[in-house]
Order: C-alpha cells, then sequence, then structure tokens
C-alpha cells in the first residue's frame, strides 16, 4: 500500500522546471533514497513532501489525501501529525535541554510528556544526556536528539535531509543504525542524500537529474551490510 | 505536563538562557517603566509639592467681616473648620488699630496678630531678632525701627486713644487739637447736633450747629445767628445757660439743647480719655520684608486685646493648599455657609500658581510619552534583533508543526514576561527615582503609591506587547523550509 504517491508532479519557478512531470510511489514501511546532484530537484522535492512547498502542477498523496492544494495552515497540520523531519543542520533550540528539544515537537503536536520523551532519547542513547543544551553535545549526539525528536509523535513519514552530511562515519553509522531499526519497526523512511553509501542503506534508490526521476535502483543488498564493531547496538522499546 | 507548563518553560529557557540579548529588551522596558512609574508620581506629586512651595509666596485667600458685621475670633473658627484641616497651611488673623508712642509725637499702624500662624502664611517675613513669644512682646517693622531707632531688645511705651468722640480733624486748615461732636433733644423731641473744635487750652474755637430739625424761624435760626454762636467762642465745656451763655430769643429749648449736646459731647470725650490704655512692651525683633508690612508694628492679639479692650479682627489671611478650581470650591462653600465672612481668594497668586503647574504638568506628561516611544522603539528594535537571530529556530518550530499562533503566542509572551518584570523593576526604581527628585528638587518626600504598581506593570507589558507586534509578524512569516537548505 503506498503511502506517498506523486503524480506528475511540476514545479516550476518562472522558466525554471525545478520539478519535471515527476511520478514517485513509496510505500507504507519503505526506505526509500533520493540521490541526485545539485540542482537536480532535491531540495524542492523534499518541500512538497514534506509539506512546506506545494508543486504548481500535479498531485501529492499522503496516505490517500490530496496535499498539492492544501492551504498552508492545513499542511501545517498535515506535517505536524504525520511527518518526522531530520535535517543536515540538526536544527535544535538552543537554549533548551536535549529532552526539551524533544518536548517541543510533542508540545506543538500535542501534549509534552517528559517520561515519553527521555525514553525516546533512551533510544537513542542519550539518556544521560537528556539535560544538555546543544551546546554541550556533540553533533552525532545532536544528530541523534533530533533523530528522537522526528519520532516522538510516532509520524507515518520520516523525512530525512541529509541526515549524515554533518557527521563522522562513526556517527554516521550510529544514526543509519537507527533508521533501520525504525524500519524494522515499520516506519516509512524518506532520505534525501548525496552519499551512496547512505543510499546503500536504504532499500531503494531514486535518483533525480535535472527535476527528471533519472532512474530508480532496487538495494538487492539491503538488510545484509555487515555492521561494523564500532556501532553501539541500543535496545530498541516495543513501541510500534 | 501540561502545554501552559511547557509554554512557560520554554518562555522562562529562552529568556534566561539568552541573558545577553533579553538584559537589553528588559533594561529599556525596565528603565522606560522607571521613567514612566517616577513622572506619574510626580505628576501627581507636583500639586502638592508646588502648593507647599507656592504657599511660601503668601496667602491665597482672606476673609474679611461681612458688611455691617464685626470678624471675631470665634467667627474665624467656625470658618476655618469648614476647611479641610490638612489643606490649611495657615490662618492668620489681623486687627489694625492706630498706636501712638507715648513719648513722641509718632504714631502708626498696629496689627494685632498671631505669630504662630504667621510663620505659615507670610514665609517670607524675615526677622533681625526673634518673633514674640510672650506677652507684652512686640515685632517693629524696619521703617519705623529706623525711623525712631529701636532694635531687638529696646522697650517701647505704646498708647491707644479710642476714636469715639475725640479724633483729628484733618479737613480744617487750622488743626485743632480735638472735635467734639454732640446731639441733644431740641423742640418737639427732635435731635440737635453740635460741633465744636477745641483748641490746645480745650477752649471752644469754632462752633457748627445743625438745628434743621427745629422750627425754621425759632429753633433753625441757632445755625445762621453770629451773636448767639459767637458767645461760644473762647469758653470753657461744661456750659450753663443764662450764664456762660445766653439762649437766642425765641428760641430757648433749641439753646438749651446746643448747650446739653456740647456738654455731653465733653463728657463723652473725658469718658474717651479715661478709655485711653498704654502698655510698655519689649521689641524682640524687627520685621524686614521690603514692603508695607516695615511700617506697622506687630503684637500678638492677646496684648492687643488688652490694649483695645475689644475681640475683634478686620480680616484673616489664609495660606490653603489647593489649586484655583478647588480654592474657588472652597470660596463658594464659605460664602453659602454664611458665617459672617465675605471669602476672597489672592488672585494673583492663584493664577500664577495655576499656570506653572499647567505647564509643568504640560512638560512632564510630554517627558513621559516621550520616553515610552523610546522605550517602545528600543523594545521593537530588539525583538526586531531577536527575531531575525531566531530566524532558524522559528523556521525550525514551524517545520515541527508550530502554527503561526503559536509562535505569535511565543514572541508575545515572552515581550509580555519581559514587560511584568520591566515594570515590577520599574515601579521600585520609579518610587526610589521620584524620592530623589522630590528630595532634591522640593526637598521633601513623597509616598508610595500602591495602585502604582499594577499600572506600571500592566502599562509596560501593554508597551511590550504592541512593541512586539512588527516583530511578531516578521516572525510569523519566516519560511519553514529554510531549514532545510544548507547552511
Amino acid at each position: 500500500m503506498s503511502l506517498l504517491e506523486l503524480k506528475n508532479v511540476s514545479k516550476i519557478y518562472g522558466d525554471l522546471k525545478a520539478l519535471d512531470s515527476v511520478n514517485i510511489h513509496v510505500d507504507q514501511g519503505e526506505w526509500v533514497a533520493i540521490m541526485g546532484p545539485s540542482g537536480s530537484g532535491k531540495s524542492t522535492m523534499m518541500n512538497i513532501i514534506g509539506c512546506m512547498d506545494k508543486p504548481t502542477i500535479g498531485e501529492v498523496l499522503l496516505d490517500g489525501v490530496d496535499i498539492s492544494k492544501e492551504s498552508s495552515k492545513k499542511l501545517t497540520d498535515i506535517r505536524r501529525d504525520k511527518i518526522g523531519l531530520i535535517f543536515q543542520q540538526f536544527h535544535m533550540v538552543n537554549y533548551l535541554t536535549a529532552v526539551e528539544n524533544v518536548m517541543v515537537s510533542q508540545y506543538y503536536h500535542s501534549m509534552p510528556d517528559e517520561e515519553e520523551a527521555l525514553e525516546a532519547l533512551g533510544r537513542v542513547g542519550l539518556r544521560e544526556r537528556a539535560r544538555h543544551l546543544p551546546s554541550q553535545l556533540s553533533g552525532g549526539e545532536q544528530q541523534r536528539v533530533c533523530v528522537a525528536r522526528a519520532l516522538i509523535n510516532h509520524p507515518e513519514l520520516i523525512l530525512a535531509d541529509e541526515p549524515t552530511g554533518n557527521l563522522d562515519e562513526a556517527n554516521e553509522n550510529i544514526v543509519l543504525d537507527l533508521f533501520a531499526q525504525l524500519h524494522k519497526e515499520g516506519t516509512t523512511l524518506i532520505v534525501v542524500t548525496h552519499d551512496p553509501e547512505v543510499a546503500e542503506a536504504a532499500q531503494r534508490t531514486i535518483v533525480l537529474e535535472h527535476g527528471r526521476v533519472a532512474r530508480e535502483i532496487i538495494n538487492e543488498n539491503f538488510g545484509k551490510k555487515k555492521q561494523g564493531p564500532h556501532v553501539p547496538c541500543f535496545r530498541i522499546s516495543g513501541r510500534r | 505536563m501540561t502545554k501552559r507548563k511547557m509554554f512557560l518553560r520554554m518562555i522562562t529557557a529562552s529568556l534566561l538562557r539568552r541573558r545577553s540579548r533579553m538584559l537589553i529588551a528588559l533594561l529599556s522596558i525596565g528603565i522606560g517603566a522607571t521613567i514612566l512609574s517616577g513622572l506619574v508620581t510626580i505628576y501627581y506629586d507636583v500639586p502638592r509639592q508646588m502648593g507647599a512651595q507656592f504657599r511660601s509666596y503668601g496667602a491665597n485667600m482672606i476673609l474679611l467681616p461681612k458688611d455691617g458685621t464685626v470678624l471675631t475670633p470665634d467667627t474665624l473658627q467656625k470658618t476655618l473648620a469648614l476647611l479641610p484641616e490638612e489643606e490649611l497651611v495657615g490662618a492668620t488673623p489681623y486687627r489694625y488699630v492706630r498706636l501712638d508712642m507715648t513719648r513722641r509725637q509718632q504714631s502708626f499702624t498696629s496689627a494685632g496678630t498671631d505669630f504662630s500662624q504667621v510663620v505659615k502664611t507670610s514665609p517670607y517675613f524675615s526677622v533681625e531678632g526673634e518673633y514674640p513669644q510672650h506677652a507684652r512682646e512686640i515685632l517693629v517693622g524696619k521703617e519705623i525701627a529706623d525711623t525712631i531707632g529701636v532694635k531687638a531688645g529696646s522697650s517701647m511705651q505704646l498708647t491707644y486713644k479710642p476714636t469715639v468722640a475725640v479724633s483729628e480733624n484733618a479737613a480744617d486748615d487750622w488743626v485743632p487739637l480735638a472735635t467734639v461732636r454732640g446731639s441733644a433733644e431740641g423742640w418737639n423731641t427732635s435731635l440737635v447736633a453740635v460741633t465744636a473744635t477745641l483748641d490746645s487750652e480745650a477752649r471752644i474755637a469754632s462752633i457748627t450747629i445743625d438745628a434743621s430739625s427745629q422750627t425754621e424761624e425759632y429753633g433753625g435760626r441757632t445755625q445762621t445767628d453770629e451773636a448767639f454762636q459767637n458767645q461760644f467762642i473762647g469758653k470753657k465745656l461744661p456750659l450753663t445757660l443764662g450764664e456762660d451763655v445766653d439762649a437766642l430769643s425765641g428760641a430757648t429749648v433749641t439753646s438749651t439743647a446746643i448747650v446739653n449736646a456740647l456738654n455731653h459731647a465733653r463728657s463723652v470725650s473725658q469718658a474717651a480719655v479715661a478709655t485711653e490704655r498704654t502698655g510698655y512692651y519689649t521689641v524682640t525683633g524687627v520685621l524686614v520684608t521690603g514692603g508695607e508690612e516695615e511700617s506697622y508694628v506687630f503684637m500678638s492679639l492677646e496684648d492687643m486685646e488688652a490694649l483695645t479692650g475689644e475681640s475683634r479682627l478686620d480680616v484673616a489671611e489664609l495660606s490653603v493648599s489647593a489649586n484655583a478650581a478647588q480654592l474657588e470650591e472652597y470660596v463658594q462653600a464659605l460664602t453659602d455657609a454664611d458665617t459672617g465672612v465675605t471669602p476672597r481668594l489672592v488672585k494673583r497668586v492663584t493664577r500664577s500658581e495655576t499656570a506653572v503647574l499647567g505647564k509643568l504638568q504640560a512638560l512632564v506628561f510630554l517627558v513621559t510619552a516621550v520616553v515610552l516611544l523610546l522605550t517602545m522603539i528600543c523594545v521593537s528594535t530588539t525583538m526586531m534583533a531577536v527575531v531575525s537571530e531566531r530566524r532558524r529556530e522559528i523556521g525550525l518550530r514551524k517545520a515541527l508543526g508550530a502554527s503561526d499562533n503559536s509562535i505569535r503566542a511565543e514572541f508575545l509572551g515572552e515581550g509580555m514576561f519581559l514587560g511584568a518584570l520591566g515594570g515590577v523593576m520599574g515601579s521600585v526604581l520609579g518610587f526610589v527615582f521620584a524620592q530623589v527628585v522630590s528630595i532634591n528638587v522640593f526637598g521633601s518626600s513623597i509616598t508610595f503609591q500602591p495602585l502604582l504598581l499594577p499600572v506600571t506593570v500592566i502599562v509596560s507589558m501593554a508597551i511590550a506587547a504592541v512593541s512586539c507586534l512588527l516583530p511578531i509578524k516578521r516572525a510569523v512569516a519566516i519560511d519553514p523550509a529554510l531549514v532545510l537548505k544548507g547552511e
């Protein structure tokens, strides 16, 4: 069953076609990577899927609902309810502690619950660092907090924009490992990246070029990648 | 944890963990609130302060006896009781009489008064020496002191001569020592009036008869008959009809009345001389005012009463700490109460007070308005900087699902929190500020107005809220997608 479907989606800025008649679909529980060089339309697509922009032409079905014509207020509601976002620059509220940053997401979604937020931090191995400010956390730790923040409201879809772009290899592996765990739990993941290694971790890679889908690659080795000995393994709580 | 708690937690975290930036906003609100509460305190206190200042320029209300009545100390007390006690700075009674300096041919106006009130209604009086404190002590105006050569410590003998029957006659070229007037019943019990001037040896120098009430061709002739009138010249009172003077033929009754009138006048005059009183006084100080008071001798009302045998007042000068409108009301109230006095305002004083106060308050108001405007600009600028500093964070919050209203609430919340904090700070500092100004400028302290605390806090919060409007508009306009773009 497809969770996300882009039907003939174009985004046109004046003469420039950032996206040109793109058709993709992502199934529920699928882990998809979107690759492509700069200017290929990755960011535009990300904005549209993330309910932060609307296509000029075409339909975007998220969970069966066409979001291409919704008001920005409605899009905010959809984004809040269905999508968990992870960014390259981490983006934490710098005057709030790790656990408070997770709670901000709960606050906008429904009700802040510190216990639940601490539990989510536990999932990413940062329970002990919950009271630290972002400035006291390493980049990898910050990104793990962001993963915790993205999953706290149990979104249908986790949308990650270059999640490992600012991380060293060790932290990259930790984050990918977390993604793998989320995938196992049935969370749909869309990861925008230009790093082939990150793309390889996904089940399927969609390659964009000049605003069009150039090709799709099915990762036949999915799930067989050997994990390095340096990667810590976190206990996965029984949610989902 | 409730949403409200999280909201407060986010706001306090934002304020506490981003201290330096918020301190500037807090400081500007705090200073604005300080000036606001300080100036408002002064604004309301200025009339009181200035009122007290103005009171040092003298009385602003006078009480006069109503036509045909006598102002007594009792009447005065009754009238004063109608005025609010706390606003009555002082009320000085005055009784003016002419006194003679017994051993010299000098006489001057003497004022009986209450020295404890004089210092209140005429604080500008300057005394070389001291104000009288005991009975039979007097204050002498500088002009008199210079003329007769007295100073603090000198003694003076003063005489009071009632003016009932003996008076100086200034109308006549020839200045006699005294004029006697009298009247007696003549024909048909109608009154005949006689006026005679006496020379230095108390002999009659001239005589004027008013017998218009008598039959014209009989008694009336006494008015014009020179032979009859000349009999009186050079004679000493009392007179006996038939011995000292002869009656005018055909006008015996009138002639008798004339003699009786003169004799009566003499006895009254003697009575007057008999009521002449003399007192010995010690000069405690010389009064210097630069005004007409310098030609007066001041003594206590009690001494004045003892000297004249009368307990009456001519005027009372009041110093009332109130503005022109209130004074008008008091005048009206006193007039309505009809206690036997006529209240009058010293317009010259009240008008200039009103004018100065109005200008001062307008100035304070203007300064307050400007300060508030500056505060608003300052807070607005700071919040604007905060918004652009936090663009990314705002974008993130929106990406995480914050609605426009959440963003508004958060920034408004921070602004109002700063406003409240600055307001409390400003109320306290404002009082200190007003106190310092008051002590340094007016030389008196002010009382804390509890109502000003909530007012200042609310106004500060309102100003903070208004200042946040534009920055919030900017914040709401931030595109959440900006967080997806790389650095």
